[in-house]
C-alpha cells in the first residue's frame, strides 16, 4: 500500500515537472497547446474513490497552474475529468468488468480501448479548457479547432509517456 | 430534515465538485483583473527556482540571436553619444542640467519563463522586489512595449503582457497624437486591436502607433506597432484597427523594467480626480 503511494507521488512530481518545464515551451502556434498532465488522472486505479480522484485532479491542476501562470484554469479542467472519469469508465466497460490488478494503461487494456478512453476524456478536458479560456461565443470555431489540434498532440505525448515510463502490470 | 440529509448524501460528489469548481473559476476570473490576482504563480520562490534552472539550460539556445539584437541596440545608442558627433561650433558646453530632471530609470531583466500562445500570456522575469521592481511598473524590450508588472516576489516578477484580455495600454498615433486603448482579441499574437476609432481621423496603413505616456507606466513614444488593417463595417459610427506589433512575443529575451521616479507624485495628485487607478 505504502509503496503504491510513493510510486504515485513520484509520478505526480515527474508529470508536473515535465508539463511545467518542457511541454509548456511547445509554443509553435496559437492552436497547438499540448497537455501531458491529464495522464496522471487517466492512470489512477480503476476502483479509486471519486472524491480522491477529484482531490488528486485539483492538486495536480493547481500545481500545473503555478508553473504556467494560468491561475486555476488547468485545475478547473482537471476537476472536470476527475469528476467524469468513473462515468466514462463505466460506459466503456468490457463485458466482464475491470480486473483490479490491471491499470487503465495502453499495455494492460490494449490500444483501441485506451485510445477511446483517453480521447474521450481529453476531448472533454481540452474543450472545457479552451471554452473557459476564451469565453466568447463568436469564436466557437476557433475553440473547436484549438481543441482538436491540441488534442492530437496531447494524445501523442501521453502515449509516448506511457511507453517510456510504464510497464505492463504483472498478472 | 432527513430528506435533506438523504439528498446531500446522494449529491455529495457533485457538491464537492461544484464547490471546488467555483473556487478555481473564481481564482481564474479574478486573475484577469490585475489588482486581484493572488494565486501561486511562477514568482513564488520554489517554482521560480525550478523555472530559473530550466532557463539556465535553454538560454544557450537563443544566445546568438539575443547577442545580435543587443549589438544592434548598442550601435544605435553609440551613434547618439556626444563623442560620435563632429563638433561644428567650438563653444558648446555642458551644464549639469537644471532644466531637465531625470524621470525614468530602466532596470534590465531577463525573461526566464513565458507564454505567447494562450488567451492570457505572462512573462516571468529574473528580478524582483530586491532589485527595486514594484507592481504597476511598465516593461519594454528593445523593439517595443511588453506589458505591466502585476506581481513581484523578492527575486522574481510577473509581467502581464499586451497579449492578455484586460491589458488596456494607452497608445497614440505618432503623427497626430490621437489616443486610444490597445486591446487583444486572442486570435493572433502578432496583431493587437484598437476599437472605437472615429471615422474622421486620417489613418493610413503603416502609420506608427506608440505609447501615450500619460499613465505612470511608460515614457511617451515607446514603439508599439504599425497599423496593418482598417476594419470598418457599414453603418457603424466607428472603425477598428489591426495593429501589427513590433515585438515578436515568441522571442523576447532581454527586457527593461521602467521605474518612474515621479510615479507617486503623479498618483497622489490624480487620486482625487481619477478614482483608484
Amino acid at each position: 500500500m505504502n509503496n503504491t503511494w510513493v510510486k504515485y507521488g513520484a509520478y505526480f512530481i515527474l508529470i508536473v515537472l515535465i508539463q511545467g518545464l518542457v511541454v509548456n515551451n511547445f509554443q509553435f502556434s496559437m492552436y497547438i497547446n499540448p497537455m501531458i498532465y491529464p495522464v496522471m488522472i487517466l492512470m489512477l486505479p480503476f476502483e479509486l474513490n471519486i472524491l480522491i480522484t477529484m482531490l488528486v485532479a485539483f492538486v495536480l491542476g493547481i500545481s500545473v497552474d503555478a508553473f504556467s501562470n494560468t491561475f486555476g484554469l488547468n485545475a478547473s479542467a482537471a476537476l472536470v475529468i476527475g469528476y467524469l472519469r468513473p462515468t466514462v469508465l463505466n460506459i466503456i466497460k468490457p463485458r466482464d468488468g475491470y480486473d483490479p490488478v490491471l491499470l487503465p494503461s495502453i499495455h494492460d487494456m490494449g490500444k483501441l480501448w485506451f485510445l477511446t478512453y483517453a480521447a474521450v476524456l481529453l476531448f472533454i478536458h481540452h474543450l472545457w479548457f479552451f471554452i473557459i479560456e476564451v469565453l466568447r461565443f463568436d469564436q466557437i470555431g476557433q475553440i473547436l479547432l484549438k481543441t482538436i489540434i491540441s488534442l492530437t498532440f496531447s494524445l501523442f505525448l501521453i502515449i509516448l509517456f506511457q511507453y517510456i515510463f510504464y510497464k505492463p502490470s504483472k498478472k | 430534515m432527513r430528506n435533506l440529509i438523504q439528498f446531500l448524501k446522494k449529491f455529495r460528489t457533485f457538491l464537492v465538485f461544484f464547490v471546488l469548481q467555483v473556487f478555481v473559476l473564481t481564482l481564474f476570473f479574478n486573475s484577469k483583473d490585475y489588482h486581484r490576482s493572488k494565486m501561486t504563480n511562477t514568482s513564488s520562490s520554489i517554482i521560480g527556482w525550478f523555472v530559473e534552472k530550466k532557463h539556465n539550460i535553454d538560454k544557450h539556445f537563443s544566445l546568438s540571436e539575443a547577442n545580435e539584437r543587443l549589438m544592434d541596440h548598442n550601435a544605435a545608442l553609440l551613434s547618439q553619444q556626444p563623442n560620435s558627433f563632429y563638433v561644428l561650433q567650438g563653444d558648446t558646453y555642458y551644464v549639469n542640467d537644471t532644466l531637465k530632471k531625470e524621470q525614468f530609470k530602466y532596470i534590465p531583466a531577463t525573461v526566464i519563463n513565458s507564454s505567447s500562445t494562450r488567451r492570457d500570456n505572462y512573462f516571468t522575469l529574473n528580478k524582483g522586489a530586491a532589485q527595486g521592481i514594484e507592481i504597476g511598473m511598465g516593461v519594454i524590450a528593445d523593439d517595443g512595449v511588453i506589458g505591466i508588472v502585476t506581481d513581484v516576489s523578492n527575486h522574481y516578477a510577473i509581467v502581464m503582457t499586451i497579449l492578455t484580455e484586460k491589458s488596456n495600454i494607452n497608445v497614440k498615433l505618432l503623427k497626430n497624437n490621437e489616443y486610444w486603448f490597445l486591446t487583444w482579441d486572442g486570435k493572433d499574437n502578432a496583431y493587437a486591436q484598437i476599437d472605437a476609432v472615429k471615422r474622421d481621423i486620417s489613418i493610413e496603413i503603416g502609420d506608427h502607433v506608440v505609447t501615450r505616456g500619460g499613465g505612470t507606466q511608460f515614457p511617451e513614444g515607446i514603439a508599439v506597432g504599425t497599423i496593418a488593417e482598417v476594419l470598418s463595417k457599414d453603418g457603424e459610427q466607428t472603425i477598428g484597427l489591426n495593429i501589427k506589433l513590433d515585438v515578436n512575443y515568441n522571442a523576447v529575451y532581454h527586457v527593461y523594467v521602467v521605474k518612474n521616479l515621479m510615479r507617486n507624485e503623479q498618483l497622489e495628485l490624480e487620486q482625487g480626480y481619477f478614482g483608484d487607478e
